[in-house]
């Protein structure tokens, strides 16, 4: 997941649909994040490239609605009911994330292990 | 007057012979006017005429802008509402007679018209984007040009509108929360986006137009616009409007002067538009740049549009069936109930089983790559068998299914090819069942009239101000002080403070107990008089919200040990806030002012966290990754937050750093917790959700 700021990023992402958990008034969704564009991006231990300042999933609630949903730790958000989170800063993507007036929320995200899915799958089956 | 008396268009002229007829009962009223669809449509729209009477109305009387502006909504939405009765009303008039004539022309030969299974298309989350000028931010220092906006959404014979919106330039998107579900949709559907758009600038107050004017109007446009709109609206004479069809019409101008709303922008969105994700589509923008309604929209709108075809959420066909596996056993006849439904044909071992949820036996999957053939007649019975085949991974697998009749292995045969038929015009929307949330009718939250936009948030949040950095350097000369000496006397300067901190007095005890150091602390320090006789340095500057969590943990006098309500010992979190009180901070609430905000939070009951310590302290035990201890703010705030986020689940009505249980504080001074630890670029903010 090479990263350079300015230009078009291409990436395998997986859709993720989580389930907002209702605990009294508030809504959970079980994870954590890191990063954001003011953040310092060296001290993230999950991306690859110590330059992306993009927001990474840092820890996961065991049985919480983003575990049933299929997030996992170290997961790269890039998007979330539509609204752009390769370029925004750690409190805007939290406020995306946490709208009270919103369910449900839908995520695209990438990870190593989908972009050496399709490596391998295109390797194996060769054009012809 | 009507030429056309042949069988294709049954035109009835009002006053003739053959309406009299009809209305003595000579000739049943729906040979020529139609279904109890009709009668349904009818009422629809004197539903939302009397509605549009009401709005009209309600504009008139309402005083105050935003009424006026909802009102005016309504109007907008029954008038296109009633507008499209009206052609569905024509249309299925049409469709009737063609239909009629189709019959009694053509042979009694099967239909073979097939008509697609219809749907639910849901379109939510619409966002669209803006794109103001920069002289507009930066310039523009004038008031504010705002505008309401808000979507109508119509697809077939059903419109909703979406909420209003007031726009102005602080907003980079318009953003639609609502959900609108469409129910009966066929695959071929047009859904039509229009926004709407209403400068809400202009005096409305129905005394300001001059009456003279306003009658010339709302005249004037009767005999031009009104032509157009009865035109296409003429219900003809036979179905009675309620006036007999004889005078207009009332027009979407009301002959009251009020906010109108003007089309801004509009699309169609059709099946290939349809996907489980969201997709931005091209707006198509009339207006221009000079007109009052204008915004400068950047083109496009993105939204989620979902549709779940009936086929795939109801049960198509279902019935008792004998399924053997093609190569088995010719005697392993399996008894099943059989249920057809989205991409695969359930068999349940009864038929109790589909109401009771259990697992089906087995699944047949009927999709795209499946094929159905009924085969030659089985000898021993007389029925015709029907073959499904499926590829699962290379291998072909065969069912065969033996129904007990023959009519039931027609019904079945029909039903395969009415799904496939559905999936084939359904497309995309058959791989996969899309979710569709329906709208949960939700408490109106406390929602501020305006979206926060990224520039004023920034501003908005941070509640800083000169007081509190001089509060926090006191509270840490105060903590040096105080363990240099041990003395409660304060040095001079001190008791400029004193008199601001009415509320030490009531709080002396706990500070004593306190600093001998086993109990905890509220995160929220109470201002304690530095006079008193306690060790606790007490500084009423503490109670400013912004200094609040810095300062409280830089000069927190308690043990390490105390740690009540079983906090786990942060671990793995990297340090989190801190205070650099040297950072100018522009100046916004006075010290009086936040005392008493402090007072008040402090009434609410706090659970208490455990504290960071004095600045010699160690307080590696908190804080294992805080490198830096040599700044006692950072590492002390720095345990207070990683705690909390080392919590588990904590509602994320809060900001990042309170779990749960914590008290929540004011949202200036939590905010402005964020917006330090944000600010300080050695730590790696992470936030629960």
């Amino acid at each position: 997941m090479s990263f350079m700021p300015g230009q078009p990023l291409t990436a395998v992402v997986q859709r993720i649909q989580i389930e907002k958990l209702r605990h009294g008034e508030n809504l959970i969704l079980g994870f954590s994040i890191g990063g954001g564009i003011d953040q310092d991006p060296g001290q993230n231990p999950f991306s690859d490239d110590k330059t992306d300042k993009g927001i990474y999933v840092t820890r996961i609630t065991p049985r919480g609605p983003a575990d049933v949903a299929g997030l996992r730790m170290g997961d790269k958000i890039m998007q979330v009911n539509g609204w752009d989170m390769t370029m925004v800063t750690h409190d805007r993507a939290r406020k995306r994330l946490t709208k009270k007036n919103e369910d449900v929320v839908r995520l695209l995200v990438t990870r190593r292990s989908l972009e050496e899915a399709v490596k391998q799958s295109m390797g194996s089956y060769p054009r012809q | 007057m009507f030429c056309r008396n042949q069988t294709t268009r049954a035109t009835v002229a009002r006053g003739s012979a053959l309406e009299m007829e009809i209305r003595r009962g000579k000739f049943r009223r729906s040979v020529f006017l139609g279904t109890s669809q009709d009668s349904d449509i009818q009422k629809k729209i004197d539903h939302e005429i009397r509605m549009r009477d009401g709005a009209c109305k309600l504009l008139a009387a309402c005083s105050q802008k935003d009424q006026a502006l909802e009102a005016s909504k309504s109007l907008q939405t029954c008038s296109t509402r009633i507008m499209a009765y009206m052609s569905e009303l024509q249309r299925m008039k049409e469709a009737q007679v063609m239909q009629k004539v189709t019959r009694r022309s053509s042979d009694a030969g099967p239909m073979e018209d097939r008509l697609p299974c219809k749907g639910k298309v849901a379109i939510s989350d619409l966002r669209i984007p803006l794109m103001w000028k920069d002289t507009e931010y930066f310039k523009n220092k004038g008031e504010l040009h705002r505008c309401a906006v808000f979507c109508l959404l119509q697809l077939g014979g059903e419109i909703f509108d979406t909420d209003m919106v007031i726009v102005d330039r602080t907003l980079t998107d318009i953003c639609f929360d609502n959900t609108i579900v469409f129910n009966e949709a066929s695959p071929g559907f047009e859904l039509r986006v229009e926004l709407y758009s209403c400068s809400s600038e202009d005096d409305y107050s129905a005394g300001s137009t001059p009456r003279k004017l306003a009658s010339k109007l709302s005249s004037s446009l009767g005999r031009s616009a009104g032509k157009k709109l009865r035109a296409a609206m003429e219900p003809g004479p036979w179905s009675p409007v309620g006036n007999g069809g004889a005078t207009p019409l009332l027009l979407p101008v009301p002959s009251v002067p009020g906010p109108k709303y003007h089309l801004l922008a509009h699309t169609s969105l059709s099946l290939s538009h349809v996907q489980d994700s969201f997709r931005t589509h091209d707006l198509t923008i009339s207006g221009s740049e000079e007109c009052s309604y204008w915004l400068p929209l950047y083109g496009s709108v993105c939204c989620r549009l979902a549709a779940q075809p009936h086929c795939m959420t109801h049960q198509m066909m279902s019935g008792c069936l004998k399924v053997k596996q093609l190569g088995g056993d010719p005697q392993s006849w399996t008894n099943v109930y059989a249920s057809l439904k989205g991409a695969s044909l359930f068999c349940y071992h009864r038929q109790e089983d589909v109401e009771a949820n259990v697992e089906p036996a087995f699944t047949i999957a009927i999709n795209k790559e499946t094929r159905i053939r009924a085969s030659e007649k089985d000898p021993q019975s007389k029925v015709q068998n029907i073959c499904i085949s499926n590829q699962y991974g290379g291998e072909e697998v065969t069912h065969t299914l033996a129904t007990e009749s023959r009519e039931d292995t027609h019904h079945w045969m029909e039903a395969y090819w009415q799904h496939f038929y559905d999936m084939s015009r359904w497309k995309q929307c058959c791989d996969d069942l899309m979710k569709i949330e329906l709208p949960s009718p939700r408490k109106p939250a406390p929602v501020a009239l305006k979206q926060g936009s990224l520039y004023h948030e920034m501003v908005i949040e941070s509640s800083n101000d000169l007081g509190s950095t001089v509060s926090d350097i006191l509270a840490r000369r105060m903590q040096e002080l105080e363990l240099r000496s041990q003395l409660g006397t304060s040095p001079t300067w001190m008791s400029l403070f004193e008199e601001n901190d009415p509320n030490c007095a009531g709080r002396p005890r706990p500070c004593a107990s306190r600093l001998s150091g086993h109990s905890p602390r509220p995160p929220h320090r109470p201002p304690r008089s530095p006079a008193s006789p306690r060790r606790c340095p007490q500084l009423s500057l503490l109670s400013s919200d912004a200094s609040l969590t810095s300062d409280s943990d830089s000069h927190c006098s308690t043990s390490p040990c105390s740690r009540r309500h079983g906090w786990p010992e942060p671990s793995s979190n990297f340090p989190l806030s801190s205070s650099s009180p040297s950072r100018p901070r522009p100046r916004t609430q006075s010290l009086d002012a936040k005392l008493s905000t402090l007072r008040g939070t402090l009434q609410c009951p706090c659970q208490h966290p455990p504290s960071s310590l004095l600045a010699p302290f160690p307080v590696s035990s908190f804080s294992p990754r805080s490198q830096r201890s040599t700044q006692t703010t950072l590492s002390c705030s720095s345990s207070t937050s990683s705690n909390s986020s080392s919590n588990s689940e904590g509602g994320h009505s809060l900001e990042s750093s309170e779990g749960a249980p914590f008290s929540r504080p004011s949202p200036a001074r939590r905010s402005l917790r964020n917006l330090k630890a944000r600010l300080d670029p050695r730590n790696w903010l992470q936030s629960q959700v």
